[in-house]
């Protein structure tokens, strides 16, 4: 090894200065459109990974617990595993800690919606001892509680405590109020389950920097005034317990946990830490923002394939010049730093200005990833987006790797060209010899059938990742990006198949000997048309199978469900008198009915459903089968003869809970466990959470509950269905009913706007995809300046050069949606049946919407004929370098 | 009718001269070599007059046709039909082979396909590469890159031909014989040569040697 010595080093440093200076720098200012493009483009892709990822962030960290918002964390909850806890289990506890200063808050929670928009948002009614929190939050020296409300948080401006206590006093949040056009002392009309309620705003809860900002959504009373209200007198959702700050706190939380673990573990409740709550939470959306982040990684993808173009296309052109730093003594390794710098000071610049236009993207984003999050997961608030500061770092190293990485395959290939071939060759030839290696593709696609077929991994929390998917996925892109310089000499054919225009045979025999530019260009552009023609197939998968799912299962005339149906953590519900009354008007023939609970099993929330099919062999509702059982119709969930309790799983319980038919399960519910025997597995869509389904007749002795979350009504037959709907809406009010046709479109609606954000990634890959290609002809055009004059010396026009890089264009646009498609297809298959079930547990038919690639091929195909020919008449008039 | 006819013609960039009045004939069939320092203007005159460039003053006719009228259009035919380049650097399209550039200036001039064909067959026959028809430009010699730049010149029968240092990038020996082929075309076909050259040698195929300085023709040598 040579070591350098200190005149060496600092000749080393000068010639890098040199470098840096006279020609990194001076080849910027000589291009600052091609710079600048460079510069965008990795902005593009860092802003829109980041934006997905602090979107994601946003949409998640809406899910919270309200005493945050008011006086901070709590320490631990003691939830129960099924139903709602006694409130007298306040008395055995605060006798269990004795003298010492715990503080318990009693909360009952549940949900309700505005009065006028049954079917909008979910509104999330918290009723706890205000007395209690008011003390806590004093304790707590809130800014708010001290200064704004004259020390109570609770109390109207004028010092007035006597809301407290009050059973139709609400608080709610600023932005709430401001949304509602409500004031202090303002009236509101809300829904709670079926009925409309006329609740008093008595205060707006005060933000404190220190807290988690009160969701806008939240309506907090004081708790018997919510139990009155839900009907649900001396039941609690949870206790939120609270040690005292300062000294001692963690001897007294050693020495009280304990007996709380103890006293939890006694009774089967359940006692976990808010953040264990919450990531628990959080944790069922975990594969959804994966997928989200993986999916927002392709705009920068395309992005990484585009900068390596354009540092191939600048070390292709300086070539001659590295040819010449060579002979004059500039070592290979001094080369690759400068074009390291060079990919580092461009990966910084674009990183940057992506940090901050992703910061301003995300607030667009987070809107729809919630209401996602919402409709399949858990209820949760768009929360203002703000920048984190792991994030931006993240997605800037990220950025400025993918930059040098870019930078580094082409340098190093010019760094140990021999200085006399690199003379030869000008600007001839050459390019990444990695993509000439059409057997190193073959193998990424051995490697990724391989890989396809592995198990997921399961990360601590429940979580399972498709890892093999993923990784099946990479490698599969790889060799697309290799393998589709098998294209082009068919391509090259068909372009010059037939014809005698010189312009079109001319740009054929550009492709049948491509540059490592037309390589890299085309397989940017297969990476960004597979990908997106991949969702495309995902979507279309889903949709097919959604469609065939609704159409199986929506069979009756109306629907009825209490407000909020459309988030899956609603808690509102049909009461037993309404229900009862609605099965009893004139032209209902009979109802399917289910209530839906959730349920903690084995550590993990699933939802326990009670269904009650309509009795009439031919009209209830059918579920699509993965596994069948023995019996299905209307009686097929009742107790069977020897007392055993029948229950159907969903597909994505069975596949969390590796169960099948015939495997025995204890639930736990209100009044102790319950053993059931699984007797199917059947395809549901709604939620990956899981369900288990068992006769209602046992749920409602199990929960002592008579409610319905819906029921599916069937009319008798000849009677006007409109008519029908029209009744049950002008007698309830507080219940939301659809027909048929309303509730599948209103579905549907609901999973396009679920793969919103999808649609969008997709065109911004696509976007920068056919951007460079323009770019990258633009660079081929500026390369072949000699060419561009012999050609305007053989007599070829400005429109006929045009028209040759409208052909070449069109060629490679060809080549890059060629090989795309084959990888769509591909990608799509590991999609829905590797990535798809693994992490959802979602079995899907695999579709391929021929129609949208058909859309997807023409804009691709227009779009880059039209930039081709741009770029060709723009660069047609180019001056040789040789011509004085 | 004169093959080429240039009168007093001037050319400056950014106010500096390059040529400075510079008038010449050729006869239809006549060779002349243009000679002179680096810098003369050749290159230049050569550009103008094969429609690359546009002089600022002066007259520049072809086969009776002067080049001032025509618009941009009008001048890509000329090039197509009338006058045609032999580079020294050769300049063959990379992409295509020894008969594809050949046979490329006819396909820009509507040249049948058979009639196109049967050119090539004779072009490639005349500049003996009838063995490597099919090779890229990279697999082929200097000299043998020399003659397919010759064999598209004469492709669509031009009525002059510019060579701009033919054998300027050849060994000697290769140079010769370039020179030869260049003679024998321009017999056999009638077409007029105005070489640019720095070569003493290349005067040996030219009745007439013009000494071209500062932007001026000084003299001119009749061979014979």
């Amino acid at each position: 090894m040579i070591h350098l010595s200190g005149s060496s080093r600092s000749e080393a440093g000068s010639v890098g200065r040199v470098l840096w200076s006279r020609f990194i720098w001076r080849h910027w200012c000589r291009e600052p459109a091609m710079t600048a493009m460079l510069v965008g483009i990795l902005a593009l892709g860092v802003a829109v990974f980041l934006a997905v990822r602090l979107a994601n962030k946003a949409a998640v960290s809406g899910f919270g617990l309200f005493t945050e918002s008011v006086s901070g964390e709590s320490d631990f909850l003691l939830r129960p595993r099924a139903g709602y806890l006694e409130e007298g289990l306040l008395r055995e506890l605060r006798a269990l800690t004795g003298a010492t200063p715990v503080g318990f808050f009693p909360v009952l929670e549940t949900s309700g919606a505005l009065a006028g928009n049954p079917e909008g948002s979910l509104l999330r009614f918290v009723g706890t001892d205000l007395v209690a929190l008011q003390n806590a939050a004093n304790g707590t020296g809130s800014e708010g509680a001290e200064k704004g409300n004259g020390g109570s948080i609770f109390a109207r401006r004028d010092g007035d405590l006597s809301p407290i206590g009050k059973t139709k006093s609400i608080f709610a949040g600023k932005a709430f109020a401001v949304r509602q056009g409500l004031k202090e002392g303002s009236s509101v009309a809300l829904l709670v389950n079926d009925r409309i309620v006329e609740l008093t705003l008595t205060g707006i809860l005060p933000e404190d920097p220190n807290r988690a900002a009160v969701p806008d959504n939240l309506i907090l009373m004081d708790l018997p005034g919510l139990q009155a209200l839900a009907g649900h007198a001396g039941k609690l959702s949870r206790i939120e317990i609270r040690f005292p700050g300062g000294a001692g706190r963690d001897r007294l939380l050693a020495e009280v946990a304990g007996h709380l673990r103890k006293f939890a573990g006694e009774r089967d409740l359940i006692l976990e830490s808010p953040e264990d709550r919450k990531s628990s939470v959080t944790q069922m959306s975990a594969a959804f923002r994966l997928n989200l982040t993986i999916l927002s990684g392709l705009a920068l993808l395309v992005g990484i394939y585009l900068i390596m173009q354009a540092m191939e296309a600048a070390v292709v052109k300086r070539r001659a010049e590295i040819a010449v730093l060579r002979s004059l003594g500039v070592t290979p390794v001094q080369i690759r730093k400068a074009w390291f710098i060079e990919g580092l000071i461009l990966g910084l610049i674009g990183s940057l200005a992506g940090v901050l236009l992703g910061r301003l993207l995300a607030v667009g984003l987070v809107g729809a990833i919630s209401m996602t999050v919402n409709t399949i997961y858990y209820e949760t608030t768009s929360s203002a987006v703000t920048l984190h500061w792991g994030e931006a770092v993240f997605s800037l190293l990220f950025g400025v790797v993918a930059s040098i990485v870019a930078g580094f395959i082409p340098a190093r290939e010019a760094a140990m060209t021999p200085p006399a071939q690199a003379m030869r060759q000008g600007t001839q030839g050459g390019g990444l010899h990695l993509l000439r290696r059409w057997p190193l593709g073959l193998g990424f696609l051995i490697i990724a059938g391989i890989l396809a077929l592995l198990p997921p991994v399961g990360l601590p929390g429940g979580t399972v990742v498709p890892l093999g998917g993923y990784l099946a996925a990479i490698a599969l892109v790889l060799s697309a990006s290799i393998l589709i310089g098998l294209l082009f000499r068919p391509v090259a054919r068909l372009l010059g198949f037939g014809t005698s225009n010189p312009m079109r045979r001319y740009a054929g025999s550009q492709l049948r000997r491509p540059e490592g530019r037309h390589r890299l260009t085309a397989a940017g552009l297969s990476v960004a048309i597979g990908m997106s023609a991949a969702m495309a197939i995902l979507v279309a998968s889903f949709e097919t199978t959604l469609t065939l799912w609704i159409q199986q299962l929506l069979k009756a005339d109306l629907y009825v469900a209490a407000a909020g149906s459309n988030s899956v953590s609603n808690g509102n519900s049909i009461s037993a008198e309404n229900w009862k009354r609605i099965a009893l008007m004139p032209g209902v023939a009979g109802a399917d009915k289910l209530q839906r609970y959730t349920i903690n099993l084995e550590g993990k929330d699933v939802f326990l459903g009670g269904a009650e099919y309509n009795n009439d062999a031919k009209r209830f509702l059918q579920l699509i089968w993965v596994v069948p059982p023995t019996q299905t119709g209307p009686d097929a969930l009742a107790v069977s003869e020897n007392g055993e309790t029948p229950a159907w799983v969903s597909e994505s319980f069975a596949r969390r809970f590796k169960v099948s038919s015939d495997d025995k399960l204890e639930l736990p519910t209100p009044v102790g466990k319950k053993s059931v025997r699984v007797s199917g597995v059947y395809a549901e869509y709604g939620n990956e959470t899981g369900t288990i389904l068992v006769g209602r007749e046992q749920t409602s002795r199990w929960f002592t509950d008579e409610s319905l979350s819906n029921m599916a009504i069937y009319a008798e037959e000849g009677a006007d269905v409109e008519r029908l709907l029209e009744s049950i809406r002008a007698e309830f009010p507080g219940l939301v009913a659809r027909t048929n046709e309303r509730l599948r479109s209103e579905s549907i609606r609901i999973f396009h706007q679920t793969f919103a954000v999808t649609y969008a990634l997709e065109a911004i890959a696509v976007i920068i995809a056919v951007t460079g290609l323009g770019l990258a002809l633009a660079g081929l055009l500026l390369e072949r300046r000699q060419e561009l004059a012999t050609l305007r010396s053989l007599g070829a026009t400005r429109g006929a050069i045009a028209a040759a890089s409208l052909w070449e264009g069109l060629g490679l646009a060809l080549v890059g949606l060629a090989g795309g498609f084959v990888l769509s297809l591909l990608l799509g298959w590991i999609l829905i049946h590797v990535i798809n079930p693994q992490s959802f547990g979602w079995t899907l038919q695999y579709r391929v919407p021929w129609v949208s690639f058909g859309a997807l091929a023409a804009v691709t195909l227009s779009t880059a004929g039209l930039v081709s020919w741009w770029v060709g008449y723009r660069n047609a008039t180019l001056r040789s370098d040789r011509e004085e | 009718m004169k093959a080429l006819q240039v009168s007093r013609v001037i050319k400056k960039y950014d106010s500096d001269p390059v040529l400075r009045g510079v008038s010449l004939s050729l006869n239809p069939g006549e060779r002349a070599a243009l000679m002179g320092p680096s810098g003369s203007g050749k290159s230049t005159l050569l550009n103008c007059i094969g429609g690359i460039d546009r002089p600022d003053e002066g007259v520049i006719e072809i086969g009776g046709q002067s080049l001032a009228g025509l618009d941009e259009d009008a001048l890509c035919r000329l090039r197509r039909e009338t006058v045609s380049t032999v580079f020294q650097f050769f300049h063959l399209l990379p992409t295509l082979t020894v008969s594809e550039n050949i046979e490329f200036p006819m396909q820009l001039n509507g040249v049948g396909p058979r009639e196109r064909a049967e050119r090539v067959y004779d072009l490639i026959q005349e500049v003996g590469l009838s063995h490597r028809s099919g090779a890229l430009p990279h697999e082929l010699s200097g000299g043998e890159m020399q003659r397919v730049a010759i064999a598209r010149a004469l492709a669509n029968r031009p009525r002059l031909i510019l060579a701009d240092e033919p054998t300027g990038n050849l060994d000697s020996a290769t140079g010769e014989a370039i020179l030869d082929l260049l003679e024998a075309v321009s017999e056999k076909n009638g077409v007029a040569m105005l070489v640019v050259t720095h070569s003493p040698q290349v005067t040996r195929i030219c009745r007439r040697t013009l000494e071209m300085k500062d932007g001026r023709i000084l003299g001119q040598t009749d061979s014979e």
